[in-house]
């Protein structure tokens, strides 16, 4: 039969998951974010163990790894850096973001209290330079946990773009139980690129991922300039069952 | 309105030897048996590392064993993938036209460019270049055929003057497809006086507009081989049982298993974003088209699950928009068992198919038979 995800989400909600205040957040949208997105394989061995039961590895197996830049928000700017592992819940195309490093204090606790996003303070840097775009995720002490940038840009339209929507495992603060908590942006794309990506260095245990995310092999990258919404939660799992048993609508 | 069977080749974890040899072994069995029913042709693709869902890496091995299981059933590359990296055209011309020798004239040669990341990544392949070597391949294919001697110096590859042998029983050449399932393709083979393979595009109403831009483009084509195939075939699901019960119960098992597997797959658009690929391909539209909202039985409209009245039904529709072939596929992880997939088979060739055996004779008596 085919994998699922074999994770201890007790073990690993003690690392990342942060706790949500219900499922009733107003929209957020951001005009003129910045992006930079790379897709690289990953071990194959390990991806059950990155994902809930609730989700299927990706065939192969993949990551997103994933810097935005927000220069305005209702608690300021803020820039965020995500690993999200590729997976699918049920059939539909998710990325299951391991942790989220935010360098805004207001946003670490926003994004995690309205939208379950493992937050945790960080130093995250991203610059668009003529011949390459980069971008740095540093843990609060400084520690370099993601390096990693795309070169040769070119142009594309943003509409070759696919970024999937996420999974957050969070801890519902009215009962204390764990939630998988789905988030489905929307970007509206004024400038898209496309290049090869690069990871200089990438640090597992800082992404609560022990010693088993490893980036085997470059897909692609893209950055683009886009306005983005983060929406209303719609779907919230069970993190102990298979994503046909365990979904439940929250708002249409 | 004639009626294939279409093979994936779907091979449930674990995977040990047994199972996969099982698996060959069943569909092998299925094949013989629908030549015996009066299905017209068997068809299977080539798809590499996509776990589970597609064993079928080697085609040309499995449809020469068809071949030799067979009398009267067509066999059919649905698709052979026109990317040098993972065939070289010559290769192609030459096992292609072996298997038409080895099969007494029986091959179809259905052409297309790989869709999923799996295949491409693992390939080496540039997403931005299949189409454009699709293109050269199915323009260089009938002349190696046809040609004593051969030569080319194109943009993906070139060669010297050779001898490219055997040549093909079928004179001139084989019959030509191409798998049409990004948007406009049905255009691309209109245009070469090719058959459009699988078109699987949401509605009816979609469905009939595609076939008949495919019919008015094909008027003016410039064919790429010696004759122009004007076809067009889709792919189905089947199942089907007397009881009512039994045949929406398992096919809609067959469904939602083979919609699971094909999800789990990552297509070229999701993970690298390329003009080149403006939809997922045919595995998310075949998906989509077999989720939608279904009748009173679960089952999406034009979907041949259920007893065979309903199974007729779906068929008709198809047949009224267009198209000349349904090719079915028949199971996903073994989730049926081989006696009920071989039942469905029989049920369907004793029901259903003489509903149509007169549209066949007569397109035949106007030409329009091989």
């Amino acid at each position: 039969m085919p994998r699922s995800g074999r994770m201890k989400v007790e073990a690993f909600a003690a690392q990342a998951a942060r706790e949500i205040l219900g499922y009733k957040t107003e929209p957020w949208s951001i005009k003129g974010a910045q992006v930079l997105n790379l897709h690289y394989e990953i071990d194959n061995d390990t991806i059950d163990d990155l994902l809930p039961v609730t989700m299927r590895p990706s065939i192969p197996a993949w990551a997103v790894f994933h810097v935005t830049h927000y220069p305005d928000s209702p608690v300021g700017p803020f820039t965020i850096g995500e690993v999200r592992i590729g997976s699918r819940a049920g059939v539909r195309p998710r990325g299951f973001v391991l942790r989220s490093y935010v360098n805004n204090d207001a946003a670490v606790r926003e994004l995690a209290q309205r939208w379950g996003y493992p937050t945790v303070p960080g130093q995250v840097y991203l610059r668009i330079f003529h011949d390459r775009v980069v971008a740095r995720v540093a843990n609060s002490a400084g520690k370099n946990v993601l390096d990693m940038e795309m070169i040769d840009r070119e142009p594309i339209a943003g509409t070759d773009i696919q970024y999937n929507s996420s999974m957050h495992l969070a801890r519902n603060k009215d009962d204390g139980k764990l939630v998988l908590v789905q988030v489905d942006p929307e970007w509206v794309f004024h400038k898209a690129e496309r290049g090869r990506p690069h990871i200089i260095s990438l640090d597992s245990q800082a992404w609560a991922a022990g010693d088993m995310l490893k980036a085997e092999y470059p897909i692609s990258a893209t950055c683009c300039i886009c306005d983005v919404t983060l929406g209303k939660i719609r779907y919230i799992c069970d993190p102990a069952k298979d994503a046909f048993q365990g979904t439940t609508q929250v708002a249409a | 309105m004639k009626f294939g069977i279409f093979y994936e080749i779907s091979v449930p974890r674990p995977w040990d030897r047994e199972t996969e040899k099982r698996v060959f072994d069943n569909c092998l069995e299925q094949v013989a048996l629908a030549d015996e029913l009066g299905f017209d042709s068997v068809w299977c693709v080539e798809h590499h590392f996509l776990e589970e869902y597609s064993h079928c890496s080697a085609p040309e091995i499995f449809l020469t064993a068809c071949a030799m299981k067979t009398k009267k059933m067509r066999v059919g590359h649905g698709i052979v993938i026109c990317v040098p990296e993972f065939n070289h055209p010559i290769k192609i011309a030459e096992r292609t036209a072996t298997m038409d020798i080895i099969s007494g004239g029986r091959l179809e040669v259905g052409t297309g460019r790989s869709a999923t990341w799996n295949e491409l990544g693992g390939f080496r392949a540039n997403p931005d270049e299949t189409k454009k070597t699709w293109d050269e391949f199915v323009r260089c294919l009938p002349k190696m055929w046809t040609q004593e001697r051969f030569g080319y110096q194109g943009r993906s590859w070139s060669m010297p003057v050779r001898a490219i042998i055997p040549k093909p029983y079928q004179k001139p050449h084989p019959p030509m497809w191409v798998a049409v399932t990004s948007p406009g393709t049905e255009v691309d083979a209109a245009e070469r006086g090719i058959g459009a393979l699988g078109i699987t595009f949401g509605s009816f109403k979609e469905q009939e507009q595609k076939v008949k831009v495919y019919h008015d483009t094909i008027k003016n084509c410039e064919p790429v081989g010696s004759f122009v195939n004007e076809k067009v075939s889709t792919v189905n699901f089947l199942f089907t049982h007397e009881d009512t019960e039994i045949g929406n119960k398992v096919g809609r098992r067959l469904l939602g298993t083979f919609n699971f597997l094909a999800a789990q797959l990552s297509a070229a658009r999701e993970l690298y974003p390329t003009r080149s690929y403006p939809s997922v391909g045919l595995l998310p539209a075949l998906r989509e088209q077999a989720s939608g909202p279904g009748d009173e039985a679960g089952v999406p409209e034009g979907i041949a699950i259920g007893n065979p009245e309903r199974v007729l039904h779906a068929c008709k529709m198809w047949e009224s928009v267009g198209v000349d072939r349904v090719n079915f596929l028949l199971n996903a992880i073994e989730t049926v068992p081989q006696e009920q997939v071989l039942n469905s088979l029989r049920v369907f060739a004793k029901h259903v198919m003489p509903h149509f055996q007169e549209t066949s004779t007569q397109a035949a008596a106007a030409g329009g038979g091989r």
